[in-house]
């Protein structure tokens, strides 16, 4: 299948989620429109409820960029994971995204961060 | 094709170009693990890169190159960038003469990201370090985001030169929107600004990224933000 998920029509699912044991795995591959964020949110919540998932991991180490609009749409789906009673890791930032974040005085306050997605697993999944 | 061009150069694969710069430099066991780990990029003609296989080799690179070689890793990362620009026609021009101003047209939400890609190859191809790319095309993302949610429309102009060798980027990002009121924009710098779509953060970012910034605005009178990266030593 050749499809690309930048390119994806109205309505299809183009970031998928992924169910490890208890938590969610969402990778970030693709820019995140607006559209986009709101759809992920939405499919993300109703996916917490239906698994009980005690945590979300979102997966950036794919992002080359990360602006301030896109940390506003990370802080939301966190907050909105916290509601729902499930923590959410933020995994991969690269070390210039990093910096670049530190630099704007940008605060991703609702989220716990993880180097990658094993450390963030073995934090949501202590002792198996 | 270019007849007069020399045939070693129109059909130079990445590895043999980037081997040319970094004789002499990093150790040939050191080089052949580089081409390794780029794989099937390293055997691709300097010609037949895009863009994006051109900035994933870069960035490849540019890790390697500062872990090994013992020092002048900017200057060869500079070369090498150079080199993978493909062809005599993007090498830097000289001290102080523009090396040509690019436009982006923003018009809508996917020239968002094209524009942050056009600035981020722009930085590279100058010369600026990696950290200091990834801050410019942070600051377009801003920009032509700001450009797409309050004014529809606008345009990006990228003015990459060299001055004394020092590379510098302009960034010129103008729109016909609503503008902006003083007190507004007293509180976006402050800080304490929040609009309704953004995090009302971004103008007060790109200033905080940025080496130099300035905004001349006024209620209907559009917006525009000049501001500059300056190569770092």
């Amino acid at each position: 299948m050749s499809h690309s998920p930048a390119l994806a029509p109205q309505g299809e699912q183009a970031v998928p989620i992924i169910q490890i044991r208890n938590c969610l795995l969402v990778s970030i591959q693709i820019e995140l429109h607006d559209r986009l964020a709101l759809d992920l949110q939405a499919a993300l919540m109703d996916r917490v409820r239906e698994s009980g998932a005690k945590g979300v991991v979102l997966d950036v180490s794919g992002v080359e960029i990360i602006d301030s609009y896109i940390t506003r749409i990370l802080n939301d789906i966190g907050r909105s994971v916290r509601f729902m009673g499930a923590e959410c890791y933020l995994v991969g930032v690269r070390p210039a995204v990093a910096m670049t974040l530190v630099e704007m005085g940008v605060e991703l306050d609702a989220l716990h961060t993880a180097l990658n997605l094993d450390l963030a697993l073995a934090r949501l999944e202590p002792a198996g | 094709m270019a007849p007069m061009a020399p045939a070693a150069s129109t059909l130079r694969t990445v590895e043999s170009a980037i081997g040319a710069v970094l004789s002499g430099s990093i150790s040939e066991i050191t080089q052949r693990s580089i081409y390794r780990r780029l794989g099937a990029l390293a055997q691709i003609a300097v010609e037949d890169l895009t863009e994006v296989d051109r900035r994933r080799v870069l960035s490849d690179l540019e890790s390697s190159v500062r872990l090994f070689a013992k020092n002048g890793s900017t200057e060869l990362m500079a070369a090498c960038t150079r080199v993978l620009a493909g062809g005599s026609q993007v090498v830097p021009a000289p001290s102080g003469v523009p090396i040509g101003p690019k436009r982006l047209p923003i018009d809508a939400e996917k020239d968002i990201a094209a524009a942050r890609l056009d600035a981020w190859s722009e930085a590279v191809r100058l010369g600026l370090s990696k950290f200091k790319s990834v801050k410019v095309a942070t600051a377009v993302s801003e920009l032509a985001r700001n450009i797409v949610f309050y004014a529809g429309q606008g345009m990006i102009e990228l003015r990459p030169r060299l001055d004394d060798g020092e590379p510098r980027l302009e960034i010129i990002a103008r729109d016909s929107g609503p503008g902006i009121d003083a007190v507004k924009l007293q509180t976006i710098f402050a800080g304490t600004y929040r609009s309704d779509r953004g995090m009302g953060k971004g103008l007060a970012a790109v200033k905080k990224l940025t080496d130099e910034f300035a905004i001349e605005t006024a209620p209907g009178r559009g917006t525009v933000v000049t501001c500059a990266f300056q190569g770092e030593r």
